[in-house]
């Protein structure tokens, strides 16, 4: 098999979402010598083919998510290969979670497979977490950015008391915060200074890109 | 009576939540509840809050629920009974935006918003018992759902449903309507005044207010409304069956700890589910899946002789245009046409997936829910409707316009057998364009401002008004001390 042609089929497996086939693929094409760049190149690719149809409405959320859980079958293969030569290459890591009173997980969960898929790393503290927690895992993970899931109006203000915590601990300046949610308005981003404002997944990636660039 | 779920099907559905509830459990967020659970039989891992139950606990609970459920109003004209065999219907609920009356403009709803609201839905008769359509955005958040119970009383003397936000507003809202009926002992006797609800957290999980507000309606024994939440494609199964198997089982769950906590509570079994749009990642609740879910619910609901509560008119559309419309009727009319004991939404005036409020849009909803009554009344067929008579004093040839038999029986029952418009256009091309060319939004526009110029409800008795206004003063003042 020619070289181009097991990472033409790689990232045909990303697109298609079959996480088995993308590790296998993964692993051969180790084998055969491939440069583990080349390899993670065909992963990303075949993620960023499956967001574009997103964005065009031609594939589903389930597809996008499956070709995101194809990427990281992947790239836990490829991992101990790539050692140090994809610091560059990834967009960084962003802790996530849906704020204190709010159990609701789905649009959380949305927008961690779509930021994984652009290549961020995702530390997911899950639903309903205490402002301490977060405050805590801020300081224990040192994340790039902050990611503050709040569904309902109720819940929004402790979006606000996050940001608020942050600022008491002195570490609000060491992490981005990024707010997002059904009700939630990039006023209300602006009012509660948080660093940006994703009304929806798709827009969610472009977002966490964009506040992180300012660094 | 329209069904679409044979009896065979609506078995094995029951059976699947049966297992459901059996084999995987459900989630209480909440150390008594879970306590509570176990001594009643069930099955449960303290660390993982993780309660399942077995079918004889199901259908204990069951045969302990009443089949039908009272509501009762500020003024007993407007008590309603749930599970007499007649279709109910009732406005939306909280929205946290507006479309401004004036500018058209969005904006963030305010208290103000919701005593009009609740106003328009005094006045619509179609409306028979009353959310708060509003959740005002101008109130501080501690203090928020009794300031809304307070307005809602304030403005209709319709029975008035009510969302608590946690366990300390559930237990105000109850010394509120302590001071409407008058004193504990009368409260104890006519809880109905109130009602409380439980709505998942799916996949099967209710989280712990939700629980900790079940296990306080045992000492009141409140009417409540069961509904699971699930979004099929998300948060259960993308397949109808699956989800309809899973929502199930999440509302047996509920009733179950309702009836555990107070046998006899009498339970509203419904539905606010819909399936999640797998492209935009937003719930589709103008669907034709969540119409066939609601009359699914229904079906189910009747199953289990427990009256139904659905979600039906809620609508995906921005603004109020087409798409409103279509989804609103879509919904409603599949759901009054299954014989939905209580149809919530139906009278609806929120865009935007319950986000905006619109006035305009309130009154397109009445017209449609006026639309829906009229055609589930169906048709009457006795000696008189027959008309056999007067078909043979007009003859050939006669006219039921000129023969005076005819003109009499036509007015004794034109407005039962033939349905009015309020807001929606018949008029003859002529004249329709010398009135202004209208469409149905501007004629909407106009019969929301005129009702709120001059509909006043019945209003509140003075010493109880006072008495509520005082009580959240109390409490606003208690909240500013430990803040």
């Amino acid at each position: 098999m020619a070289s181009e042609d097991i990472l033409r089929m790689l990232r045909t497996a990303v697109a298609d979402g079959d996480p088995e086939r993308a590790e296998q693929l993964t692993r051969e094409a180790l084998t055969k010598g491939e440069p583990p760049l080349d390899v993670l190149d065909s992963l990303v690719t075949g993620v960023r083919e499956l967001g574009e149809k997103f964005g065009k409405g031609e594939v589903f959320i389930p597809d996008l998510i499956m070709g995101g859980q194809a990427m990281k079958a992947g790239s836990d293969v490829l991992k101990p290969a790539l050692k140090g030569q994809d610091k560059e290459r990834m967009l960084g890591t962003i802790l996530i979670g849906t704020v204190k009173g709010d159990v609701h997980s789905i649009g959380k969960d949305i927008v961690a497979t779509m930021l994984e898929s652009e290549g961020f790393e995702i530390r997911d503290l899950g639903e309903d977490v205490p402002d301490k927690v977060f405050v805590e895992k801020v300081k224990e993970l040192t994340p790039d950015a902050l990611g503050l899931s709040s569904l309902m109006t109720m819940t929004m203000p402790a979006q606000r008391d996050v940001i608020d915590a942050l600022g008491r601990d002195k570490i609000r300046s060491n992490v981005r915060v990024l707010i997002g949610g059904a009700p939630t308005t990039r006023q209300w981003a602006e009012e509660i200074a948080a660093d940006g404002w994703a009304g929806d997944a798709v827009s969610a990636a472009k977002e966490a890109r964009r506040i992180l660039a300012k660094n | 009576m329209l069904e679409i779920l044979s009896r065979d099907d609506i078995y094995r559905i029951h059976m699947a939540s049966l297992e459901i509830l059996e084999q995987v459990g459900v989630v209480f967020k909440h150390k008594e509840a879970l306590r509570i659970f176990e001594d009643a039989g069930a099955s449960v891992d303290h660390t993982k809050e993780l309660v399942k139950m077995p079918e004889h606990l199901v259908k204990w609970a069951l045969g302990k629920t009443p089949r039908q459920v009272d509501l009762l109003a500020r003024n007993p004209r407007h008590d309603l009974r749930l599970g007499d065999g007649h279709v109910h219907y009732t406005n939306g609920y909280g929205a946290d935006h507006v479309l401004d009356f004036e500018t058209g403009q969005r904006r963030e709803s305010t208290i103000k918003d919701l005593e009009n609201f609740t106003r328009m839905a005094d006045y619509f008769e179609n409306v028979e018992y009353v959310y708060p359509s509003i959740f005002p955005r101008d109130v501080p958040k501690a203090i928020v759902d009794r300031c809304i119970y307070l307005a809602l009383l304030r403005n209709t003397s319709k029975h008035c449903a009510n969302s608590f936000l946690d366990l300390d507003g559930f237990r105000d809202i109850v010394k509120m309507a302590t001071i409407l009926v008058g004193d504990e002992e009368e409260f104890a006797r006519k809880s109905a005044i109130l009602d409380t609800n439980a709505t998942t957290a799916p996949p099967l999980k209710y989280a712990e207010h939700t629980v900790a507000c079940i296990i306080e309606n045992g000492k009141y024994k409140m009417p409540a409304t069961i509904h699971s939440a699930a979004l099929a494609g998300a948060s259960a199964p993308v397949t109808m069956a699956g989800t309809l198997a899973q929502m199930n089982a999440e509302n047996l769950a509920a009733l179950v700890l309702y009836q555990i906590v107070g046998p006899g509570t009498p339970i509203i079994y419904g539905t606010i589910a819909s399936n999640l749009d797998l492209k935009t990642g937003i719930p589709a609740v103008g669907s034709p899946e969540c119409g066939l879910i609601n009359v699914a619910l229904v079906q189910i609901a009747h199953q289990y002789n427990l009256p139904s509560y659905g979600t039906a008119g809620v609508i995906d559309a921005k603004i109020p245009d087409e798409q409103a419309a279509v989804e609103t009727l879509q919904n409603v009319l599949l759901t009054a046409l299954a014989g939905g004991d209580f149809i919530h939404d139906a009278v609806y005036s929120i865009l935007e997936t319950g986000l905006t409020a619109c006035y305009e849009q309130f009154v397109v909803g009445y017209e449609i829910v006026n639309r829906v009554k009229r055609i589930i009344q169906g048709i009457e067929v006795t000696d008189e409707t027959l008309a056999l008579d007067i078909i043979k004093d007009v003859g050939v040839e006669g006219s039921y316009l000129k023969q005076r038999s005819a003109l009499r029986h036509t007015r004794k029952h034109l407005l039962r057998e033939h349905w009015q418009p309020a807001i929606s256009d018949r008029l003859p091309r002529s004249i329709w364009t010398g009135k202004g060319s209208k469409t149905m939004m501007q004629n909407a526009r106009e019969k929301a401002r005129e009702i709120l110029e001059t509909h006043n409800p019945e209003p509140l008795d003075r010493d109880v008004q006072a008495r509520l206004d005082a009580f959240i003063k109390g409490i606003a003042k208690k909240n500013l001390e430990q803040d």
